[in-house]
């Protein structure tokens, strides 16, 4: 097996999934569609973020990861700050991780 | 490529705006701006997509050192980097050549990983829809999760044009490049970034980013939705379609809501 062709293929799989639709799409989006689109922002941010602090290591688990995705996004909440919030939850697993 | 010529000239006419939950007044038309201020977007991209070095780092380092012990030379660990620029399908690729998978799997693994980005180019459509087909294509290839999330609220909401996207995209795509170099160069040497807690820095940034989103309640509903389908999607099917499924699913149930809301 050629390590740099199955390269060659995973780069043209994940560019194609970038490009395909800011290339190929020639119409303008519908203002219904376009509603539609607006809530992929929360939606993918969401499906990215929770798993990770829920489901840490393929099972549920209220561990520290848990606990520091609580402070980060009280933090993230009350704050908006982008520093504060990364400070905040990784000192909160740091803190609780060595706890334990 | 015919109908190019007329797609720019249609673009050239003033778009009718579509007013979402989400949009608030242009504070300026970031698109018709002297080259200076595209300087400044480029740097301000840069700045605002730092933070996430910080996560950016110890994945690289992860990837550099697992696809060392899957038995990648140096030269394929950074070509990966360099070429597919996608750190959790290099990642999970590492762990398929170690287990001598065979190379169409491979790649068929990384598209599913992957088939997110489809929504982040739908998502920006109106945004850089304008754009020449060349300078779509170039940019798409920077179009990861994180270029998106530090770009897109600013994109949509006209307080910056695409080059602030692209300044973000060669920091990240720097940033990424050197943190797999130095895996390769550190070796074993380092520790283990997850008693750090450092996998966290993604999900923490992103909430940030997702707060904005939620002062509405279809917003809300849209993020609740995804986060309750994406545990259910992994802890029933695990692997990656869980990104995928709860952000369609979000996204359809903000819109439903939204609708439901305006009448």
């Amino acid at each position: 097996m050629n390590i740099w062709l199955v390269m060659l293929g995973m780069m043209l799989v994940t560019y194609g999934m970038r490009v395909l639709p800011l290339v190929a799409v020639r119409v303008k989006p519908s203002p219904a569609f376009e509603q539609l689109l607006s809530y992929v922002p929360p939606a993918v941010f969401a499906a990215l973020i929770v798993p990770e602090f829920i489901i840490p290591h393929g099972k549920l688990e209220f561990g520290p990861a848990l606990f520091a995705g609580a402070i980060g996004v009280l933090v993230a909440w009350r704050t908006q700050n982008m520093a504060l919030t990364i400070l905040a939850g990784i000192g909160a697993f740091v803190l609780l991780h060595a706890l334990m | 490529m015919i109908n190019n010529q007329s797609r720019d000239k249609e673009s050239t006419t003033p778009s009718t705006v579509v007013r979402t939950e989400f949009s608030e007044i242009p504070q300026n038309d970031s698109l018709h701006q002297p080259e200076s201020s595209i300087k400044s977007q480029l740097i301000q991209g840069a700045i605002s997509s730092s933070p996430l070095w910080l996560g950016i780092l110890p994945f690289g380092l992860a990837y550099a050192l697992g696809a060392k012990t899957a038995g990648l030379g140096p030269l394929e660990i950074q070509g990966m980097s360099l070429l597919v620029y996608a750190g959790a399908s290099q990642l999970i690729a590492s762990g398929l050549f170690a287990s001598a998978t065979n190379g169409f799997s491979i790649i068929l693994v990384t598209l599913i990983v992957n088939l997110r980005h489809v929504l982040f180019g739908t998502s920006l459509l109106s945004a850089l829809g304008h754009l020449k087909w060349y300078q779509k294509a170039l940019m798409a290839f920077g179009l990861t999760d994180e270029a998106y999330a530090v770009s897109v609220r600013k994109l949509l909401n006209k307080e910056a044009g695409p080059a602030f996207l692209v300044g973000a995209m060669v920091s990240l795509y720097l940033c990424w490049q050197v943190s797999t170099f130095l895996g390769i160069i550190l070796g074993g040497v380092i520790p283990d970034p997850s008693t750090l807690g450092l996998q966290l820095v993604f999900p923490l940034s992103f909430s940030v980013m997702l707060m904005p989103y939620l002062k509405v309640w279809p917003g809300q509903a849209a993020a609740l939705a995804a986060g309750v389908l994406a545990i259910a999607a992994k802890l029933a099917l695990g692997g990656n379609w869980y990104i995928l499924i709860g952000a369609v699913g979000g996204t359809f149930v903000g819109f439903m809501v939204g609708k439901k809301s305006e009448i």
